[in-house]
């Protein structure tokens, strides 16, 4: 356990924002999920009696019949902003005079630094070029993460929850957001800054980053082992047509294993019967491509698997 | 002093301040002066005593146009009335105040984006966006600028800041479902300023001209020249005639390897145009904000069997 | 600030006023607040002021912090010490070898020899040397100085000012244009002051 080098990583300054997310997700995670769950227990309460849900004020918040509904933005909302205000400029000038912004070597075009890492918001996208293809990591997934957000709104069909935590009422939405935004966001972040040493090899905490460190890794693609390997198949096209059928089989298997998500519970079944076609093609795709992230993984990471899909112009 | 005009024609004395019946012209000289001092202080000390409550001075009234007292009138007006404040509304739910709904990310970002654009301006007075000196520009802001690394420090970790927050706010605003109608359009303009935003801090990264930039740089547009279609690289691209002196990477950085050209783009993407673009979709975010209600809650639970069914289009 | 009244259930007794000493923080809380209505208001506006002189110290220290900003500690500009040669090097008269690259005339007549920094004493134009009239002409306003620099017709107040000068340890000429010796009209010419020309 080399504490020397596992300081050194965590004291880097521009590794500092990601040691704090460490506390901060998981801290407003809970905070948000403790409110989600006192809102469910409240929605619970209501929901056995009709005549409660009928006369109480609806909210975990306490109100009386006479108090104003409302308050004034001049003074009350406008000196928690200020507040807000102080408090940020104390963090970021502390911060600014405790630690140092990285500067190194001046720009040499002939000199790679190692490891040579994006900026930290970046490591997540970095780290997909392990598995994929520079094209797909870098341009197709950006897109789809991003038109992925934009498109939420639009294929919740979900009424309950507006305005409101709750957990009960949308397990589904706030199981896929978690899954998404902490495990292949946050966390990749995470492993590309602490764990991702020298020539970007596997080191856990505490490993010494050693540069001359040698790995053996043979990564065979999926359609050489199965067809070359084991039935002595070398044709490219029946490869091709392997990989195809493979990641067709897959997307199948994962339809109609988000559609039995979809429909487990009567809640989950009223808002199925609620979602257009439009809206229901959009989210098993993007569900789909989601969850193949952690199966190409967990193929490369355990099976030493490189592509499953070879073809002349692309390959997955 | 000796002429006296005085009707009865006496030569007047020093010292009499005394004023002849008649006034005017039959005045002395002196006493006319005293007496026009008199009124002069007289006036002088009612004009200062007028500024012991300066909200009644005209100049005051000329800059803040409505009273500032304690009544709810003028806590409404004054934030109705201002400029800046008045993107909020004059009220607000009672609830919503508390830290524990919203977390305050949205206003946070907010507020670190304008001390982003503070520090960076100031930074801006030290630095030449060219290879030759941009390099010794940042070391020169670290050592021989009075607050030079205070500034630098700020607006590095101010970024990073920035990034966490937004990040914080997306969270807090899907848990609280306040994407939800009326304010789905409001979400697509979040995600655009959150791409804009890194966009920003890349942008930035390459500014310093050290290996850390440079590196990133490179591996970020190498994966531009591997764009299907646009990129030389790419599947399709070569066959669209896609070389690395026309493709979408060529166009990032102005040639085909990071260099001055590259440099001086990022400097100009990142101090001009993605903050002016920047603001236009913040403009657009915080209006909708209002438009679409205000802060979305906390809201009144709703219960399963209140879900009304969808209009039939 | 009033305590929150409790509601107690119907029937509980009200709880007993408690005897017991009072504690170090309560002493010291009581010594230094007196929670009274009447000095509460007065607490809040001590409190409402602190902070108004706490936010308002911080922006001073900052705009005070911002214009020193400025003012930076080293420059980069082009040196003001260098040399020019051997005193053999330059003739009687006006030379005008070193007026691109240095901005100066160097001059030599039977005291010496000077350094005559080429900025005209009007407004900072760089005067022109005519050879044919045996003066220097300004291009700006028409300045006009002799051939040893002092004006005598246009709107220059004064001579133009003359560069230090010493000789190195090798013999060469060291100008030193940071130091200049000046004739301020109606004072005390400085031309004549040990540095402001070689006597060769």
């Amino acid at each position: 356990m080399d504490w020397q080098q596992l300081w050194t990583i965590v004291s880097l300054p521009d590794n500092v924002p990601i040691v704090l997310l460490l506390f901060v997700v998981p801290f407003y995670t809970w905070y948000g999920l403790k409110q989600a769950f006192a809102n469910d227990r409240l929605i619970d309460q209501l929901e056995a009696d009709p005549a409660m849900a009928k006369t109480h004020h609806r909210k975990t918040q306490p109100w009386k019949p006479g108090w104003a509904k409302e308050v004034h933005v001049w003074p009350f909302l406008l000196r928690i902003e200020f507040l807000a205000a102080i408090i940020v400029t104390v963090i970021l000038m502390v911060w600014s005079i405790t630690l140092n912004a990285p500067l190194e070597e001046p720009a040499n075009p002939t000199l790679t630094m190692n490891p040579s890492k994006a900026p930290w918001y970046f490591l997540g996208l970095q780290e997909m070029l392990v598995y994929f293809d520079p094209w797909i990591a870098g341009v197709v997934m950006p897109s789809l993460i991003i038109v992925g957000l934009m498109v939420i709104p639009y294929i919740d069909a979900n009424p309950l929850g507006n305005g409101y935590y709750t957990y009960k009422q949308r397990k589904f939405a706030i199981w896929t957001f978690i899954f998404g935004f902490i495990v292949l966001w946050v966390s990749m972040i995470v492993i590309g800054t602490l764990i991702r040493g020298p020539g970007w090899m596997w080191f856990w905490p505490g490993m010494t980053w050693d540069h001359n460190r040698l790995i053996f890794e043979v990564n065979q693609d999926l359609p050489d082992i199965v067809l070359t390997n084991w039935l002595g198949i070398k044709s490219p096209l029946l490869k091709s047509l392997f990989g195809a059928t493979l990641i067709g089989l897959y997307s199948v298997g994962a339809w109609i294993g988000i559609h039995k998500l979809i429909v487990s519970t009567p809640l989950s079944r009223k808002i199925y019967a609620r979602m257009s076609l439009l809206q229901y093609i959009t989210m098993q795709i993007f569900m789909i491509t989601m969850l193949a992230l952690p199966v190409k993984i967990a193929l490369r990471l355990l099976f030493r698997i490189k592509y499953v899909l070879v073809t002349p112009w692309f390959n997955v | 002093m000796a002429d006296g005009n005085g009707k009865n024609g006496n030569p007047v004395t020093t010292g009499t301040p005394a004023a002849p019946p008649n006034g005017g012209n039959g005045k002395s000289k002196l006493a006319t002066l005293i007496e026009e001092s008199k009124v002069v202080k007289d006036k002088a000390v009612e004009e200062l005593k007028a500024l012991k409550q300066p909200e009644k001075t005209d100049v005051f009234k000329s800059i803040l146009r409505v009273k500032h007292d304690e009544t709810p009138r003028s806590r409404a007006l004054g934030v109705l009335s201002n400029v800046f404040l008045h993107l909020h509304p004059a009220k607000i739910n009672r609830d919503a105040v508390a830290y524990n709904y919203t977390w305050g990310m949205g206003g946070m970002t907010f507020y670190v984006y304008l001390t982003l654009v503070f520090t960076g301006t100031l930074l801006m007075f030290y630095y030449h966006p060219s290879k030759v000196v941009a390099f010794r520009d940042i070391l020169y802001l670290e050592h021989d600028v009075p607050f030079g690394k205070l500034l630098r420090n700020m607006h590095r970790w101010g970024a990073h800041l920035m990034v966490i927050m937004i990040e914080l706010h997306m969270f807090r605003v899907y848990l609280t479902g306040s994407y939800k109608k009326p304010r789905e359009f409001n979400w697509v303009v979040g995600v655009l300023l959150l791409v804009l935003t890194l966009l920003l801090s890349f942008t930035g990264y390459l500014l310093p001209d050290d290996q850390l930039g440079f590196w990133a740089v490179t591996v970020g547009t190498n994966m531009a020249r591997a764009t299907p279609l646009l990129g030389h690289d790419g599947p399709f691209g070569a066959m669209l005639g896609m070389t690395p002196f026309n493709d979408v990477r060529f166009g990032l950085l102005g040639g085909s390897i990071v260099d001055s050209n590259a440099l001086l783009r990022a400097y100009i993407w990142h101090c001009v145009a993605i903050p002016i673009i920047a603001s236009a979709f913040m403009v657009v975010h915080f209006w909708r904000v209002r438009k679409d209600g205000g802060i979305s809650g906390p809201a009144p639970v709703m219960l399963e069997s209140e879900i009304k069914e969808p209009k039939k289009v | 600030m009033s305590n929150p009244t409790a509601e107690k259930p119907a029937g509980a007794p009200a709880p007993p006023p408690k005897p017991s000493k009072p504690g170090i923080g309560q002493a010291l809380y009581t010594i230094l607040t007196k929670p009274d209505d009447a000095d509460e208001s007065k607490i809040i506006l001590r409190r409402r002021r602190f902070v108004m002189a706490s936010v308002l110290g911080f922006l001073t220290v900052n705009l005070v912090m911002f214009l020193r900003f400025f003012l930076p500690r080293t420059l980069f500009e082009p040196k003001t010490s260098f040399r020019i040669g051997y005193p053999s090097d330059f003739g009687f008269g006006v030379d005008t070898k070193f007026q691109n690259q240095y901005r100066i005339w160097v001059v030599r007549n039977t005291e010496g020899i000077f350094v005559i920094s080429a900025i005209c004493t009007h407004l900072g134009c760089t005067p022109d040397w005519k050879e044919s009239e045996n003066k220097f002409k300004c291009p700006c306003h028409g300045s006009g100085y002799d051939p040893e620099g002092v004006n005598f017709e246009g709107p220059a107040p004064r001579p133009m000012d003359r560069a230090h000068v010493e000789l190195d340890p090798e013999g060469q000429i060291l100008v030193d244009l940071s130091r200049v010796y000046r004739w301020p009209k109606g004072e005390r010419s400085q031309f004549g002051d040990p540095g402001a020309i070689i006597r060769v």
